[in-house]
């Protein structure tokens, strides 16, 4: 009966199609992690970063792929990566992004994705306390420096606009908050009070007066400086000697007391087992670690030691001394500032209210 | 020319002598078109009235007072403030040379005018996010255009005149393509029978071509205002995001959007969608099914 | 109404005062679409071919930009599919049927023209997303849409569905019913009638429909930007890689994919243009 079948035909293929949208959906799935897996012959490894470490993970996963590939066989292994802000990857990890590895820009976003559950040993107990790498907040500056900005304070002057990125999506925000919260609060930026936390919000008040934009990613927020906007920005001391590298004009004016910016990168442990790389990606980290890695984040990505006293230092030349380079748990540790700086409350929260208001 | 519905049953002929009473024959006719109603009902529910309810229930999650606090959220007023003025630019400036080059498409024959045609169609081709690269290679501070225009001050890139820019190139086909049906309708006879019968030609163009060539107008403007207000994919690459001044109503919602802050970019989008599906509507009314001839 | 009578002037001046009005707004015209259109494409022209031939040569050849061509590929493909079988279903039900709610369906079938691509992000977010409606079945039954395909493919699909609807309509309100009934007595099944008199009367205006589905479907950014993730290698379309490219300092990639996807469009275009011509020449006898 070819009417009948004719006018079945339509919803019945709409129905085919969407089961077959489901069944092509599961098969690409991140498939039941109790099964036993079976490891691709060439394993994919997605990793999700921060925004402004493209070049030095270019370099970093490069590199770990023919050394893989020399100890076990010839066998290639693919890196799928994401960059973007620390705080909106780690968000999109909650929400389901099927990452194998975070290297986030600091713990508080590790925390959110392990808090979910995906996380499932602990990470502070990694080499190094699954720090990668270290770098300093830092100043990005007009050629010429023609506003003579040296200290925090410099950014409170009328008249100055500043960058920084939103602290809601970019960790290289909050880092910049804590530095200048850090500085005031260990009396090193004249005119605001040592130990005084209503000082400390004087200061991000004042700071967050002159803020002209506040963009989703550390690395939006220095291209949207050397794109001609803004007198400073607030940013990573290595985003500021890569673009130096590259022959743009930034100039770097590194404040007497600044915070060191420590990057975890930790493996993902339930979507790593459930995609079947957890050795890979266990291996990618650790490789992180080694000298041949350091090596790789001084030359491509400029970054510091994560031993303090070395990277206070200089480290011989290769980076400037600072004159006072303090850590979040000088300050109390994240816990601590999460209530202090960013809770309802909190420093800052007060200050960019009072600074809109 | 009239629209006919599946009701009429099929004349039994002699190929096609039924099958049986009348009732089985009508039965089919209905299951088929029941068949088409229901896909159809059910393609554009699930795939767009769902995902529309799901938005401005999420918008309206809190009540109203959410939504009167996402508005209030740091550069949303400023955002859609702006969007709105810079559509309005956009829609009246190419409502002018929009006119003027349907005008001219219609009424000239002159060499090069079915290439000025195809011209005119290339944004409904070019992705979005191709038009606002090439904008930035013209004048962007690397080239020879960008560098003279910013040592004379003029800011293209990061400012709000790339915005306009970007928004007159992706809108301009809109605008001729609903302009041009209009003037092609309007009989020249009529024109010609009134200066014969001894008006000026101002007072022509003022009571007879005028009224018509009004609808046509103002559909195409509010086509390319509703168009240029939901505009992303050239704006996020030359605008700079600077609240109060380059960012955005729609670049705005994104950055919520991608921040996880539902509510907030769904209050936001509520209104910049209350606005444009009215302006389709509108415009709908005003122009019918018209479509630009080539 | 003032009576008037033409000056009894040479009629040489009045003729060249109207040809010198009209030379003036066609130059207007085309300076306009010159500045407007044509200069941003010389400008990416330049940009892209001031990388030098070897350079283009290489950038297209980098496996993340051909997985960009090939995922950009894989989704106008699918999307042109449903759009244009559904679509043409739901042409025949507006055009031709005649029920209560008609006039809604036809709105509906307008609304993503109305809807901001980031907008429609938004929607699949809100659907998809943690604490989304339909999220924990989905989750419950291990499949990816967000930060995947599906959802890549579910946005385009909803912003592309008015083309072939739109172009399809009135075609089939013009041809009307006559040359379907006529099919239908002489014995011809549905089926038949469909594919043999419908689809041929059709034929161009759902040319131009899916042409037109093809270009918007290739340029999607803001709603795959929000629902992607953006991952690499896996979930990039075209559009993306060129986003990324800027953000990334390597600005003579982006532009070297921007024009390839500029040279996609107007070939496209000139098969819409030529589409849409044959549909013309059709309705207007």
């Amino acid at each position: 009966m070819p009417r009948i079948r004719a006018s079945l035909m339509a919803p019945l293929s709409a129905i085919a199609l969407l089961a077959a949208a489901c069944g092509t959906s599961s098969a690409d799935a991140a498939g039941d992690s109790n099964a036993n897996c079976t490891p691709a012959e060439s394993p994919i490894v997605t990793v999700t970063a921060y925004s402004n470490v493209y070049d030095t993970y270019g370099k970093l996963i490069s590199t770990f792929q023919s050394d893989w590939k020399e100890q076990h066989n010839d066998q290639q292994v693919q890196f799928s990566t994401s960059f973007g802000g620390s705080t909106t990857q780690a968000q999109n990890v909650v929400s389901g992004f099927p990452a194998d590895i975070a290297a986030l820009s600091l713990t508080p976003d590790v925390d959110l994705i392990k808090d979910a559950g995906l996380i499932t040993h602990d990470y502070t107990q990694d080499p190094e306390g699954s720090f990668v790498a270290s770098s300093a907040v830092v100043f990005d500056v007009r050629p010429g420096n023609p506003l003579n900005i040296q200290n925090w304070g410099d950014l409170a002057k009328p008249g100055v606009e500043i960058l920084t990125p939103d602290p809601a999506s970019s960790g290289g925000a909050r880092w910049n908050i804590v530095a200048a919260y850090g500085a005031a609060m260990r009396g090193e930026v004249p005119g605001y009070a040592a130990n005084d936390p209503a000082d400390a919000e004087r200061l991000l008040t004042d700071i967050f007066k002159n803020v002209t934009v506040m963009d989703k990613s550390a690395n939006d927020s220095i291209k949207n400086f050397q794109a001609g906007n803004g007198d400073v920005a607030i940013t990573y001391e290595y985003a500021v000697l890569a673009a130096q590298a590259q022959g743009l004009p930034d100039e770097m004016v590194i404040p007497p007391s600044t915070v060191a910016i420590q990057t975890p990168t930790v493996v993902i442990d339930k979507n790593a087992q459930a995609h079947c790389v957890q050795d890979v990606a266990a291996a990618f980290v650790d490789f992180l670690h080694t000298d041949a890695a350091k090596e790789i984040f001084t030359d491509v990505g400029y970054e510091r030691s994560t031993d303090l006293k070395a990277a206070q230092s200089g480290e011989k030349g290769t980076f400037e001394p600072i004159d006072d380079l303090f850590t979040t748990d000088d300050l109390g540790g994240w816990d601590q500032l999460d209530k202090t700086v960013f809770g309802p409350e909190g420093a800052f929260t007060k200050a960019l209210a009072a600074a809109q208001g | 020319m009239s629209t006919q519905t599946l009701e009429r049953p099929a004349v039994p002929s002699p190929a096609n002598p039924g099958t049986g009473p009348r009732r089985s024959v009508v039965l089919r006719e209905t299951l088929a078109r029941w068949g088409l109603r229901g896909t159809a009902i059910l393609y554009l529910g699930l795939l767009i009235a769902l995902p529309t309810i799901a938005v401005i229930t999420k918008g309206f999650s809190d009540g109203l007072q959410s939504l009167k606090d996402a508005l209030q959220a740091p550069g949303a007023r400023e955002a859609i403030l702006l969007t709105l003025a810079l559509a309005g630019t956009c829609a009246i400036v190419n409502v002018i040379f929009g006119s003027l080059i349907a005008y001219v498409l219609v009424r000239y024959e002159f060499p090069g005018r079915s290439l000025l045609s195809t011209v005119v169609d290339i944004p409904f081709a070019i992705p979005t996010l191709v038009t606002g690269v090439m904008l930035r290679a013209l004048y962007g501070p690397n080239s020879p255009i960008g560098g003279f225009l910013e040592a004379h001050g003029i800011h293209v890139i990061f400012a709000q005149l790339g915005i306009l820019l970007a928004l007159l190139f992706v809108t301009l086909p809109l605008v001729v393509r609903t302009v041009q049906p209009v003037l092609l309708e309007l009989d020249e006879a009529e024109e010609e029978a009134a200066r014969v019968l001894g008006a000026t030609r101002w007072y022509t163009f003022r009571r007879v071509v005028l009224p018509k060539l009004r609808a046509g107008i103002a559909g195409g403007g509010l086509l390319a205002f509703a168009r240029a207000i939901g505009e992303f994919g050239a704006v996020v690459i030359v605008s700079g995001n600077i609240i109060g001044k380059t960012l955005t109503a729609p670049v705005l919602i994104f950055q919520l959007a991608s921040q996880f802050q539902p509510n907030e970019a769904a209050a936001v989008a509520t209104v910049l969608f209350a606005i444009s599906f009215v302006l389709v509507l509108i415009t709908e009314r005003l122009i019918g099914g018209r479509r630009a001839a080539g | 109404m003032s009576a008037v009578t033409e000056p009894r002037t040479p009629r040489l001046s009045a003729n060249a005062r109207r040809r010198l009005t009209h030379g003036g707004f066609i130059a207007l015209a085309v300076a306009y679409v010159g500045i407007l259109v044509i200069a941003p494409l010389v400008g990416i022209a330049w940009a892209a071919l001031s990388a030098g031939l070897s350079t283009i040569w290489e950038t297209l050849r980098q496996p993340d930009v051909l997985h960009a061509f090939y995922l950009t590929g894989v989704i106008t493909v699918i999307t042109v599919i449903v759009t244009s079988v559904f679509g043409v279903i739901v042409a025949l039900v507006i055009a031709r049927d005649r029920f209560l709610g008609r006039a809604l369906m036809s709105a509906f079938v307008d609304l993503p023209l109305a809807v901001s691509p980031v907008i429609v992000g938004l929607m699949a977010v809100v659907l998809f997303g943690l604490g989304g409606w339909f999220e924990p079945w989905f989750s419950a039954h291990g499949i990816q849409i967000l930060f995947a395909l599906p959802s890549m493919v579910l946005v385009t699909i909803f912003i592309c569905i008015p083309f072939v609807i739109r172009e399809v309509v009135p075609v089939l309100k013009e041809v009307g019913v006559t040359e379907e009934e006529a099919a239908r007595t002489l014995g011809a099944s549905s089926l038949q009638t469909f594919f043999r008199v419908t689809l041929k009367n059709i034929r161009w205006g759902l040319l131009y429909g899916i042409a037109l589905t093809t270009a918007r479907s290739i340029g999607e950014i803001g709603a795959v930007l929000i629902v992607s993730g953006s991952i690499t290698g896996q979930t990039e379309t075209s559009t993306l890689y060129i986003l990324r490219a800027f953000d990334q300092n390597q600005d003579q990639q982006g532009y070297i994919v921007a024009i390839t996807l500029a040279l996609v469009s107007i070939a496209l275009l000139i098969a819409i243009e030529v589409f849409k011509n044959r549909q013309e020449r059709l309705r207007r006898p």
